[in-house]
């Protein structure tokens, strides 16, 4: 499903990437700072890889052999963000529906009605963004992905700007998404329990390095406490 | 209130035409070039930035001279529009415009620039993967969010253009009907033996067109960003 | 001791502020005298050592500037009215006025970019042309008043009043038709005369317009005034004059 091997240069810093998976949902676990929110915008395509190839279900997205580099617009991916960056000056209606009206009929694979039953974000609808809190902001980001019909669902740290309460009120939802509406996704977190709510599939960052092939457990967990140390 | 005499009138109304002419038509390349220097880097970039402020710095006769030599009948691309198309540009009222347009051009840029920047770039990314083409985002996110800034400088480009006088009187000479707004006006009745109450009524009418230009700026920008008005 | 050095500090700053004032004769000339007079004040400071020194714009914006008090001591007009404007204002010293030139107003073109013209009752001149026409604001400025006058004694003025270009002065009204800016001029004889960019067309008759007179007169009663003044009338200053294409005029 993910087959992915870049390289992405971003001024000192150099991310070595070797993703490939299968699952459903593939989580991405390391400390802040280590290139995993670069790897994400070089997967959506707002940075360009040094060199390698995306390809998403057998789709190529980048090969800087072949030369291909589709532009974000075109690559299908929707991405949720740390901050939810909704679009102020819009409602949050048309926030939701910002990427669903770019589709044409046959692409939309997700309607208005079934996100915001999933989310239940109903009552938001004719608000605006700045009266939102947190939890209903995040929503609202996740909704407005998914109904671009995304072929791959990237998050950066989602819950990351959101307290403990927040956080346990959202990860249903999440798990929702992934149930039913089977959306693949990528799920990027420095928080293990988070990640291990949603997948077993789990790929460690060491700094600028990723390698899906090294099993999970021979990375040490920075966060749990090492005996060793 | 005023008593103003029919040349008066006449000076305010062309002031206000050659005003608001210069302001509409600086817009978009003035919305366009505050982008780019907003958001791209290139070589000859500070080369831009320099040459469109410009008048900004240099003294008024300077861009007002430049535009004769470039654009009067005789000039180096005026005699060519002249003999080939009839379109002439010294001693009217549309070379004040040009002239308007180059003096404000910098205030309008800079507006758009600062109000550009002050976008978070990552809520265009996010409407980048959300499957909008770099022209949607532009004219869906970016220009939106940039509207408050654009409509001060466009407020600020008018009133520049309302006070101007040392381009046009150098462009476009000093021609009642034609090229004498209210700036041009006031100086000629201060030349004038006998002008004094003529000048007088028009400086009062210059301060209160200012006085406007200010409230209407305030109010746009309170209407547009209620957060932020003081 | 100090006090002494105080004393002569203020006495030697006080001599030469009266120096300056009295070394120096201001003089408000009408524009088309830039030249002439600027030659004649050359020769008058070489001769005697006093400094003149000459502000030249329109008669009008002069007459304006005495109006409003400046300090000038000889006022040289291109027209009657503005000297007689401030005779009534009290400004002049009447006694000492004379009419000092005359000229005569000239057709002119950018050079190379000639037409033929008649300059009278049955001419042409509107349509001898396209473009527009320089000269003095023709409300105020000497030049312009006289233009105005002899376009419509010749019948021209309807036709051509909306491609007039009023300038400030006669010299700018030159310097357009020297550039090309416009496509004819009307100026004084004496200002085509000095410009190797322009070609004389055509003289307007005298009877389409009032007789071209610069009148002179003191506005102060400094001795260096008198002077110059009296040095502007005589023969040295008139022949320089005529050099310049000015006709004497009987005072």
């Amino acid at each position: 499903m993910l087959d992915i091997h870049i390289t992405l240069v971003r001024g000192d810093f150099t991310l070595t990437a070797k993703l490939h998976s299968t699952a459903l949902v593939t989580g991405l676990f390391g400390p802040s700072g280590v290139g995993k929110s670069s790897l994400l915008q070089g997967i959506a395509g707002l940075v360009k890889p040094r060199q390698g190839h995306i390809a998403i279900a057998g789709d190529t997205l980048f090969c800087s052999a072949q030369g291909i580099n589709l532009p974000p617009h075109r690559r299908r991916i929707g991405f949720v963000f740390q901050d939810a960056l909704l679009f102020p000056h819009l409602t949050v209606r048309n926030n939701l529906l910002y990427g669903y009206r770019q589709l044409s009929a046959t692409e939309r694979r997700l309607s208005l009605d079934a996100v915001v039953a999933i989310l239940e974000i109903g009552a938001l609808l004719d608000k605006s963004p700045q009266h939102l809190s947190g939890g209903e902001k995040q929503r609202v980001g996740l909704g407005r992905a998914l109904l671009s019909s995304p072929r791959l669902l990237l998050l950066d740290e989602p819950l990351a700007s959101l307290d403990e309460r927040l956080k346990q009120q959202i990860l249903p939802f999440l798990l929702r998404v992934r149930d039913e509406l089977q959306i693949p996704m990528l799920y990027v977190s420095h928080a293990l329990p988070e990640i291990r709510y949603l997948t077993e599939h789990i790929v460690g960052i060491q700094p600028g390095f990723i390698d899906s092939t090294i099993p999970f457990s021979s990375y040490a967990d920075p966060s749990a406490p090492n005996p060793d140390r | 209130m005023l008593d103003l005499s029919e040349q008066e009138i006449a000076a305010l109304l062309l002031s206000l035409k050659i005003a608001a002419w210069s302001s509409v038509l600086s817009c978009p390349p003035a919305i366009i070039i505050g982008w780019v220097l907003a958001r791209f880097q290139f070589a000859g970039k500070a080369l831009l930035d320099g040459l469109i402020h410009l008048p900004l710095v240099l003294p008024p006769i300077v861009p007002g001279y430049l535009l004769l030599l470039l654009l009067g009948n005789n000039g180096l691309l005026g005699r060519w529009l002249n003999q080939h198309f009839g379109i002439s540009v010294a001693f009217s009222w549309r070379g004040a415009v040009l002239a308007s347009m180059v003096m404000a051009f910098p205030l309008m840029v800079r507006a758009v620039r600062l109000s550009v920047t002050a976008i978070d770039p990552r809520l265009e990314n996010a409407a980048r993967t959300l499957g909008a083409n770099p022209l949607l985002v532009f004219f869906s996110i970016t220009l939106p969010l940039a509207a408050p800034g654009i409509l001060a400088g466009l407020v600020l480009g008018f009133s520049r253009s309302l006070g101007e006088f040392g381009a046009t009187i150098t462009f476009v000479g000093n021609i009642e009907g034609e090229t004498r707004t209210l700036p041009l006006a006031i100086y000629t009745a201060t030349q004038m033996p006998g002008g004094d109450d003529q000048a007088a009524r028009l400086v009062v009418l210059s301060m209160l067109l200012a006085l406007a230009a200010l409230a209407g700026s305030e109010l746009l920008s309170r209407k547009l960003h209620p957060k932020t008005a003081n | 001791m100090f006090r002494n050095t105080l004393h002569c500090l203020l006495f030697a700053l006080l001599c030469s502020l009266s120096n300056l004032a009295s070394a120096d004769v201001l003089v408000l000339a009408a524009a088309s005298l830039t030249n002439a007079l600027g030659d004649i004040s050359k020769t008058y400071q070489a001769k005697t050592g006093e400094k003149v020194t000459i502000s030249f714009a329109s008669s009008s914006a002069l007459a304006k500037q005495i109006e409003n008090g400046l300090p000038a001591d000889i006022f040289i007009s291109a027209d009657l009215k503005w000297m007689d404007y401030l005779g009534d204002k009290g400004k002049i010293d009447r006694a000492s006025r004379s009419n000092l030139l005359g000229n005569s107003l000239v057709l002119i073109a950018p050079k190379d970019h000639g037409f033929t013209v008649t300059l009278d009752n049955g001419g042409n001149l509107p349509e001898a042309f396209t473009g527009k026409l320089c000269t003095g604001e023709t409300e105020t400025v000497p030049v312009g008043k006289y233009a105005k006058q002899a376009l419509q004694t010749l019948g021209f003025w309807d036709a051509l009043k909306a491609r007039i270009v009023g300038t400030e002065d006669v010299r700018a009204a030159l310097a357009f038709v020297e550039r090309g800016e416009c496509a004819a001029g009307i100026v004084y004889k004496t200002d085509a005369l000095i410009s190797p960019k322009v070609q004389v067309l055509g003289t307007f008759p005298e009877s389409s317009h009032p007789p071209i007179v610069y009148p002179i007169a003191r506005i102060s009663q400094t001795e260096q005034a008198k002077a110059f003044l009296a040095y502007l009338i005589q023969a040295e200053a008139a022949k320089v004059f005529a050099q310049y294409g000015f006709t004497p005029v009987q005072p």
